[in-house]
């Protein structure tokens, strides 16, 4: 078995690095502080081909696979885990119209969400415990001509920016296996997008709730069949916890790269800090976990591109992440001491992206469900 | 219509490079290697005078069997195809071995137009080898280019010296060694890092070239490598006043003959 990445894959994750250098170091700051959405550097993400990077070549994709995707997200995340959040939300719409989408619906949408003209969002999650429970539940009430969606989708991601929606709704209240995906364009009669939420952070990646007031859908809008929903959302979520746990990595690299110069620089007792033992078990034990979870992630990967099952690995990944992720900057906070705990430094940003990466979209328990599944 | 040919080095990228404490050796085993940093600016150079010009730009190099790690990374940024040079003696090679050794390549490849290479290489940075492939070859060799423009045959070069520039213009064929403020070099696209892997590249040997074994005898030879690492004095100063304090640096930055 070989860990290494291929030397396109190893261009391909220069490549990344260069540009996060470039384009992302300057402004990751600001992002943080602002929540400012990076227009300018979706537009340099799709120049660079990151926006259809994974997806095949008759897409419009430059089809360089899942392991060169997961090492981009890696590598953006290590300068702006926001940002790897707004290339990942992207790919989960792209990838749905791929995958499902008509040949019309591929035409229409997707050359304008690889050159990052049109922003995709990905609206899942309702209020409610699960989609069409819940006062708010978004249900596609269907009549004559058209589908009606009268609802709330929750927590969407890119949703402010967003042109295109991958909306799921049920098409039965009774019957939650009648969850059916739609593509609704953001500017449809009675679709509306509510205030950003302000959040702990990946600042940059807007979260709102969309409304849907009896928005009138044609039945092309169906994306792939009806009560299709289901066997979309766990794809596309399932390869989405690969690319959050890339950005995990990516974080924790970071930290750990920061708390390693640091403790070269601060000099306590005569002596760098990074010589003593207790500050070196700390920096060790971080570098450790984030390698492990490299390993893991790039198995993982290889087996989405192999076309092997890949669910209860990619769980297995994730849940060593829900527990070391946030470990990993405590950790290396503890080696800056009090600069660690200062905004002037980057690992506050890093705690806060960290805590998205590990808790959003797939929870911290959701995954030992999946590993179970497949062991029991 | 240019025809262009780049030179460039792979070296070891610095970040990775320790240095040993307790003897100041460099612990290379665990750095990466990258294009030389002045040689980016000399291939975004020939891509960018080839997309404003048409022609063509080449690329080559000479370095050990790892050379062959950069030609999928080189023909990302530009030029049509790469010849390589990989032997063991570039590992002790110095300017005059290295320019023995591009300028017979060239010899063998060409004729080009203009030859570029960076100014100097990120490890070494000698120096020496634009202006000695230009001399083995006959050619004229402009250096310190910051700026370059083609009107014909003729190629205007801006050259940056200490507290001025200067203007030079030559008819090609020339060799022009170029600065990191010349440009800003791409980042390759996916699609160009791709389509890298179906561009040629041609191996070159060493016994093709005709060198006599003297061309491949470094003139200058590296006893050693050491890094720097400051030492502290670990000097403290504890009179109660604060002139005196003051006094006692002074004193000390004068005995080191810094002051």
């Amino acid at each position: 078995m070989n860990f290494q990445l291929t030397e396109e894959q190893q261009l391909i994750e220069q490549s990344a690095r260069e540009f996060a250098k470039e384009y992302l170091d300057p402004i990751v700051v600001r992002l943080d502080q602002m929540g400012e959405f990076p227009r300018e550097v979706v537009k340099e993400l799709a120049n660079h081909d990151f926006l259809g990077l994974q997806l095949s070549a008759e897409a419009g994709g430059a089809g360089a696979g899942f392991v060169a995707y997961v090492a981009v997200i890696e590598a953006l995340s290590r300068s702006c885990a926001a940002v790897a959040s707004i290339v990942n939300n992207q790919a989960m719409v792209s990838y749905s119209i791929e995958a499902w989408g008509s040949d019309a619906q591929k035409k229409q949408y997707l050359p304008k969400l690889l050159d990052g003209e049109l922003i995709g969002a990905f609206a899942l999650y309702e209020h409610g415990p699960a989609p069409g429970i819940g006062p708010d539940a978004l249900i596609a009430t269907k009549r004559e001509n058209c589908y009606v969606l009268k609802g709330v989708k929750a927590y969407v991601r890119n949703a402010a920016e967003a042109g295109v929606f991958v909306v799921f709704a049920v098409t039965d209240a009774q019957d939650p296996k009648s969850l059916t995906a739609f593509l609704v364009n953001a500017n449809t009669g009675g679709l509306k997008v509510r205030e950003k939420q302000s959040t702990m952070g990946l600042r940059g990646c807007s979260v709102a709730d969309v409304v849907f007031e009896d928005v009138a859908l044609p039945g092309s809008a169906v994306l792939g069949t009806v009560k299709a929903g289901s066997e979309i959302t766990g794809r596309v979520l399932a390869l989405a916890s690969v690319a959050e746990a890339a950005q995990t990595v990516g974080i924790g690299q970071a930290a750990v790269e920061h708390a390693a110069a640091y403790s070269k620089q601060r000099v306590q007792f005569g002596r760098p800090v990074g010589t003593f033992q207790a500050v070196q078990t700390l920096l060790a034990e971080t570098a450790t976990d984030c390698h492990l979870a490299r390993l893991g992630l790039r198995h993982v990967a290889q087996l989405v591109e192999d076309g092997k099952p890949f669910e209860a690995e990619a769980a297995m990944v994730k849940s060593f992440l829900a527990r070391v992720g946030s470990k990993m900057l405590i950790d290396t906070c503890q080696v800056e001491g009090g600069m660690g705990f200062s905004e002037a430094m980057p690992l506050p940003r890093l705690y806060r992206d960290i805590a998205g990466t590990t808790l959003l979209d797939t929870p911290a328990d959701f995954p030992d469900y999946a590993i179970a599944a497949a062991i029991v | 219509m240019p025809r262009c040919l780049v030179c460039y080095k792979w070296t070891l990228d610095e970040k990775d490079i320790k240095i040993k404490p307790d003897d100041l050796s460099l612990d290379t085993a665990r750095a990466k290697g990258k294009i030389s940093d002045f040689d980016r600016n000399a291939i975004e150079e020939a891509a960018s005078l080839v997309e404003r010009h048409g022609g063509v730009a080449h690329a080559l190099t000479y370095g050990t069997p790892a050379v062959k790690q950069s030609l999928k990374d080189a023909l990302s940024r530009g030029p049509e195809s790469v010849y390589w040079i990989a032997d063991n003696s570039a590992e002790t090679a110095d300017g005059f071995v290295t320019a023995n050794v591009l300028a017979a390549a060239i010899r063998k490849l060409g004729p080009y137009d203009l030859i570029l290479c960076g100014e100097g290489s990120s490890d070494l940075f000698n120096q020496q080898t634009a202006v000695r492939i230009a001399t083995l070859l006959g050619l004229p060799c402009i250096s310190f280019v910051q700026k370059i423009t083609i009107e014909g045959d003729t190629i205007k070069a801006t050259r940056k010296l200490a507290d001025t520039t200067e203007v030079a213009t030559v008819k090609g064929p020339a060799v022009l060694s170029v600065l990191g403020t010349i440009n800003h070099p791409r980042i390759p696209s996916l699609k160009q890092v791709l389509a890298a892997a179906k561009k040629p590249n041609q191996e070159i040997k060493i016994p093709e070239l005709g060198l006599a074994p003297e061309c491949l005898q470094p003139r200058a030879v590296r006893k050693s490598v050491r890094g720097f690492a400051a030492k502290r004095k670990k000097i403290t100063y504890k009179e109660t006043s604060a002139a005196a304090n003051v006094a006692n640096l002074a004193g000390s930055l004068a005995a080191e003959g810094l002051c």
